[in-house]
């Protein structure tokens, strides 16, 4: 199991170098904890799924979920805490900095590579989540229930937490019904 | 206003609201439309530094606090973004308790497929706005490749795409 050290160093990196919101940051730590074995990807899933439903930000529900299960409540708080205070502060400046109506095509540029690098993490994780299940079920049942969620999310724009909530159920069902 | 009604203000919006910006109508019929803290165009400017930087989309609550009551009033709502993260202990303790069930089992199996089609479909309007270039595509390409098929540090492929995106503005 990892020391709060080591948790509050990886989620001050990933949290605070991740551009584009809760997805991409979600899917670069879960990079992070796949390499180093820190939590399975079952715990991950749980720790994702419950961030959807749980109120407020889902990625520090995210952060102080996985970090429970990692090294309880102090790591919570250290992960919570690490992810948000620098970029909070950052928001601040920022905030300051964009009341001015300043715009710096730079700063902009290198934002713009790291939300592509974020994208492309995005997928990767995507592909990394259904390939762990491949090896347990059939590929077709992996493909179906992964489609299906992106049709629902893209075509019909039902909300994540809809659509999870489905799974949920479908697994329940499909669970009783393989007992 | 007084500092702890403007974290009790917040805390209604964060605690009302599933995903980064779904507390936005909330926050704007209190701080806007109710007690005229701040204007619209002070709610977009909040919005868009929270976007700017790393961090939570949700961090756009804090900027703003900064408007409704300067460095006191971004403490009052760093605290209102972080207070419902806390709930998650409680849900996983008593899911992950029974999580050797079968039905539980195929329950979180079902849930991972279906995160990773909600990834998916995610990224691709993110794609739609980021991706502007040869050079953006192929950021998003390499970085795709780099993380599914290489162990390299997360890190050195962000920092590597920002350089990539300044190079893209000299070249």
């Amino acid at each position: 199991m990892p020391t709060l050290k080591q948790i509050a160093a990886v989620f001050f990196r990933v949290g605070n170098t991740t551009f584009g919101g809760g997805d991409p940051t979600i899917a670069v730590l879960e990079r992070e904890f796949d390499r180093r074995g820190w939590i399975t990807p079952e715990q991950f899933t749980l720790a994702y799924g419950l961030a959807r439903v749980t109120p407020g930000t889902n990625v520090l529900a995210f952060a102080a979920g996985a970090a429970w299960l990692m090294a309880g409540i102090a790591g919570a708080v250290v992960a919570v805490l690490v992810i948000t205070v620098p970029s909070a502060i950052v928001v601040v400046w920022l905030t300051r900095f964009c009341e001015l109506g300043n715009t710096n095509r730079w700063a902009h540029a290198a934002i713009a590579g790291t939300v592509c690098a974020a994208i492309g993490t995005m997928l990767a994780a995507a592909l990394n989540l259904a390939r762990l299940q491949m090896l347990k079920t059939n590929l077709f049942s992996t493909v179906a229930v992964v489609f299906a969620a992106f049709v629902l999310a893209q075509t019909f724009a039902v909300s994540p937490i809809q659509i999870l909530g489905l799974a949920a159920v479908g697994g329940l069902l499909f669970g009783a019904a393989k007992k | 206003m007084n500092i702890v009604i403007i974290y009790l203000l917040l805390l209604k919006a964060t605690l009302t609201s599933f995903s980064g910006m779904s507390s936005l109508p909330v926050i704007r019929g209190d701080f806007v439309l109710h007690h005229h803290l701040l204007t619209d165009r002070d709610l977009n400017t909040a919005v868009a530094a929270g976007r700017l930087g790393p961090g939570p989309i949700g961090l756009y609550v804090v900027s703003v606090g900064y408007f409704a009551a300067g460095l006191p009033g971004a403490c009052a709502g760093w605290l209102a973004m972080i207070t419902p993260a806390f709930l998650i202990i409680p849900m996983l303790r008593f899911i992950g308790k029974r999580a050797e069930h079968p039905r539980v089992k195929s329950m979180i199996r079902m849930m991972l497929l279906a995160s990773a089609g909600l990834l998916i479909s995610a990224s691709l309007p993110m794609a739609r706005d980021a991706v502007t270039g040869v050079v953006t595509l192929a950021i998003l390409v390499g970085s795709f490749v780099a993380i599914a098929f290489t162990r390299i540090d997360s890190i050195w492929i962000i920092l590597g795409s920002a350089a990539a995106g300044l190079l893209s503005l000299v070249f």
